[in-house]
C-alpha cells in the first residue's frame, strides 16, 4: 500500500530520497577513503620494516618552535649506537641535501641522501639494476651514486643508465645502480632521490657542519628483532643523553628516537581523525537528507488530507494512519540508503581501480549508514505521521 | 412548525426489527456564549433495520452535523447515540474506527476513491482495516463489485471510469464489510440525471435486499425514492416520518 503511494509519486519520491542517497553514498565513500588511506599508510610503513628506529636530531617541540636544534646528532653518535647498543643490528646515518643533477642535456632537481651501505638493509631499499654502494666505496670517497627510478627516467630517457655519468655541482659521479620504484611516501619520494656514500657527500658537497664532527639529520637503526625495538629505543635514548651530556634527569632530550610503531600510531591518529572528519561531514548531509524527508512527508500529509479522512471513515484507526505514514518515510529512506550504498560502493571500487588507495568497502560503514538512514526515516517520519493520525476525519473529508 | 421533535417511538415496537440508529436528546453546539451555535438541538429519532430514509433540510439546518454524528465521524455535545443497539456516544477514537469499519458503509458525493488503486483494491480497503486475509479480501471485493454491476472493471483505476461507475465502486466499497447501514452523503450530487436514476435504482435494490440506507440529500427527486424523510430545520427535526408523497406540501 505504502509502496503504491510512493510509486504513484515517483518524481517526488526520488527527489525526497536524493538527500538520503547523497548522504549515504558520501558516508560510505568518505569512510572507505579514510580507511583506505589508513591502510595505505600502514602498508607503506610495513614495507619499510617494522624493526626500524629513527633517531632524529632535535625534538618535535624544538622543531615546532623553529629553534635550530642544539646538540645536533653527529656521525660519531651513529658509530656509538652501532658499537655500544647490543639490541641494534644495523645503523645507517643519513645526511639530506638537494641539488641539481645534470646528465647530457637533461637536468633534474634531486633529493640527495648521503648514507652508508647499511641503509639498503635498514630501510629495505632494493636496486632494480646495478648495485647499492658498498663499504669500499665509502672508504674510498668514491664518486658513485645509486639513483631513484624517476631520476633515471628523467636524466637517461634512452634507458640503461648504469655506467653513465651524472654531474652534481660540477663534479661527475658514476651511476652504479638504480633503485626499485617505490612511490612517494610522507613527503619523501625515493624515486626522486640520489644516494651517494656519506663520506663523498660530506667531503664534496656539505662539509663538516658541527664542531663535533659531521652533523647528520637522521640515524636509521634496525633492531635485532621486532621484540627488541622497545629495548633498543630505550638504550639508544640513554646512550645519546650520556653523549650529549644531558645529565639533568628532568632535562628534555635533544633528539627524538622514534620507532615504526610510534610513527604508525601517529599516522593512524591522523588518518583516523581524517576519517572521522569526513564521516562527520557526510553525516551532516545524511541529517539534511532526513530533514528533506520530513519536509516532503509534511507536504504529503497536507496534500493527502482527504485520503486520510477517507481512510479514517473506512475504519482506519489513528495508529493505522501513523503506521502507514511512518512506513512510507522509512521505505523512502531505506530505499535511498540502499541506492546511496550502491553508489558509495561503486565509487570506492572506482577509486580503488584508479588510485593506489585501496579504499575498503567497510561492512560496518554500510550497516551504520543503512541503519542510520532507516532511523532517520523513522525519526523524521514520525512527526508528519502523527500530524496525519491526529487529523479530524470530518475536517479531512471536507477539504475537497 | 408542523410537528415537535416527537419522542422516539420505542413503545411502538410492534415489529420486532432491530434498531439500527437511536438518537436520544442529541445536541451539538459550536462556540460559546454569544457565538454559541446550536447545530443540533435536542434531536431524537430511531431508524430500524431495513429502512430507507432520507435526511433533508436546507443548508445549515443541521442535517450534515446529524449525518456526521450518525457516521461516528463527530461526537455530540450531549445526548446519547446507540448504533446497532450499542452506545457509541463516549467511545474512544480507536474504537470508533472499528465501529465505522464494520457497521457503517459510507458513500460520498465525490466518490473518494484512491486514485492510485484499482477498483478492486479500493473495495478491498475497508477489509484491510478489518484484518481480513488478503485472499478473502480479493474474493469478497470481486463479489461486491459484481453486485453493483462493476464486475468487468476490477482492474480499472478511478480515472478510467465514469462518474457513475466510480460511485458504483464506492458503493461496493461501502457494502463489502456487510455494515448495518449505508450512509450516503449527497450520493448523486455529482451525477447527471440519467446516472442518478441508475445509482438510485442500485440503492433501491440494496435496500430491498435488506440493507438499511440513510441518505442525506437536498434533492427532492432523490428523496422521493426513499420510504421516509427526516426533515431538519434550524438544528431541530421538523418531521421525522415525512412520507415522500407529502414532500410537495413541505416544499
Amino acid at each position: 500500500m505504502a509502496g503504491k503511494t510512493l510509486a504513484a509519486n515517483r518524481l517526488r519520491s526520488t527527489l525526497t530520497m536524493l538527500g538520503i542517497i547523497i548522504g549515504n553514498a558520501s558516508v560510505i565513500l568518505m569512510v572507505g577513503v579514510g580507511q583506505g588511506a589508513q591502510k595505505y599508510a600502514s602498508q607503506q610503513f610495513q614495507s619499510l620494516g617494522t624493526d626500524v628506529i629513527f633517531v632524529i636530531t632535535g625534538t618535535d617541540n624544538a622543531r615546532r618552535n623553529v629553534i635550530a636544534p642544539p646538540n645536533r646528532l653527529v656521525l660519531a653518535d651513529a658509530e656509538a649506537i652501532a658499537t655500544q647498543v647490543p639490541t641494534v643490528r644495523s645503523v645507517a646515518p643519513q645526511i639530506n641535501g638537494s641539488e641539481l643533477a645534470i646528465a647530457g642535456n637533461n637536468t633534474k632537481r634531486a633529493t640527495l641522501i648521503g648514507t652508508t651501505d647499511s641503509y639498503a638493509i635498514v630501510r629495505n631499499a632494493e636496486v632494480s639494476s646495478g648495485r647499492f654502494f658498498n663499504e669500499e666505496d665509502i672508504k674510498r670517497n668514491a664518486r658513485v651514486v645509486t639513483i631513484g627510478a624517476a631520476i633515471a627516467k628523467e636524466l637517461f630517457p634512452q634507458g640503461s643508465s648504469v655506467g653513465q655519468t651524472v654531474r652534481i655541482r660540477g663534479t661527475s659521479y658514476e651511476v652504479i645502480g638504480i633503485m626499485s620504484e617505490k612511490g612517494a611516501f610522507l613527503g619523501t619520494n625515493q624515486d626522486d632521490t640520489i644516494f651517494l656514500p656519506i663520506t663523498t657527500m660530506t667531503n664534496r658537497l656539505t662539509g663538516k657542519t658541527s664542531p663535533y664532527g659531521v652533523a647528520i639529520g637522521v640515524i636509521n637503526v634496525s633492531a635485532t628483532s621486532n621484540d627488541n625495538v622497545d629495548a633498543a629505543q630505550f638504550q639508544i635514548s640513554n646512550l645519546l643523553r650520556l653523549r650529549h651530556r644531558t645529565s639533568d634527569i628532568n632535562a628534555d632530550d635533544t633528539f627524538t628516537v622514534r620507532t615504526q610503531q610510534d610513527a604508525l600510531e601517529i599516522v593512524g591518529n591522523i588518518t583516523g581523525a581524517l576519517t572521522i572528519l569526513l564521516a562527520a561531514i557526510a553525516g551532516i548531509s545524511l541529517f539534511v537528507g532526513g530533514i528533506g524527508i520530513m519536509n516532503i512527508m509534511l507536504v504529503s500529509v497536507t496534500e493527502r488530507t482527504q485520503e486520510i479522512g477517507l481512510r479514517k471513515a473506512l475504519g482506519a484507526s489513528p495508529s493505522d494512519i501513523l503506521t502507514q505514514f511512518t512506513i512510507e518515510a522509512v521505505i523512502l529512506s531505506l530505499l535511498g540508503g540502499a541506492i546511496g550504498t550502491a553508489i558509495g560502493i561503486s565509487g570506492i571500487l572506482l577509486i580503488a581501480a584508479v588510485s593506489p588507495l585501496q579504499a575498503g568497502v567497510s561492512i560496518g560503514a554500510i550497516c551504520l549508514s543503512v541503519g542510520v538512514s532507516g532511523g532517520i526515516g523513522l525519526f523524521f517520519g514520525i512527526f508528519p505521521a502523527r500530524q496525519a493520525a491526529r487529523l479530524d476525519p470530518i475536517v479531512a473529508l471536507r477539504s475537497i | 412548525m408542523i410537528t415537535t421533535n416527537a419522542i422516539a417511538p420505542i413503545s411502538q415496537s410492534s415489529d420486532a426489527k432491530r434498531e439500527i440508529v437511536r438518537l436520544t436528546d442529541v445536541c451539538k453546539y459550536y462556540g460559546q456564549d454569544d457565538t454559541l451555535v446550536k447545530a443540533l438541538d435536542d434531536v431524537s429519532f430511531v431508524i430500524k433495520e431495513g429502512e430507507y430514509c432520507a435526511i433533508m433540510g436546507a443548508s445549515g439546518s443541521g442535517k450534515s452535523t446529524c449525518m456526521n454524528i450518525i457516521g461516528c465521524l463527530d461526537s455530540s455535545t450531549s445526548g446519547q447515540y446507540f448504533l446497532d443497539e450499542e452506545d457509541v456516544s463516549d467511545m474512544e477514537e480507536r474504537d470508533l474506527a472499528g465501529v465505522r469499519n464494520l457497521k457503517i458503509g459510507f458513500v460520498f458525493q465525490q466518490y473518494h476513491l484512491l486514485a492510485q488503486l484499482s477498483a478492486l483494491e479500493n473495495v478491498m480497503l475497508p477489509m484491510a482495516y478489518a484484518n481480513v486475509r488478503p485472499k478473502e479480501q480479493k474474493e469478497r471485493a470481486a463479489t461486491a463489485l459484481e453486485r453493483v454491476a462493476m464486475g468487468h472493471r476490477l482492474n480499472n483505476r478511478p480515472n478510467q471510469m465514469s462518474g457513475g461507475q466510480q460511485q458504483r465502486v464506492a458503493i461496493a466499497r461501502a457494502i463489502v464489510n456487510n455494515p448495518v447501514m449505508l450512509l450516503a452523503d449527497e450520493p448523486t450530487g455529482a451525477l447527471d440525471s440519467h446516472t442518478t436514476a441508475e445509482v438510485m435504482e442500485l440503492f433501491g435494490e440494496l435496500n430491498t435486499s435488506g440493507i438499511t440506507v440513510i441518505m442525506v440529500t437536498h434533492e427532492a427527486d432523490v428523496a422521493r425514492n426513499t420510504q421516509r424523510i427526516i426533515w431538519f430545520r434550524d438544528g431541530q427535526i421538523v418531521n421525522d416520518r415525512l412520507s415522500p408523497s407529502d414532500l410537495n406540501h413541505v416544499l
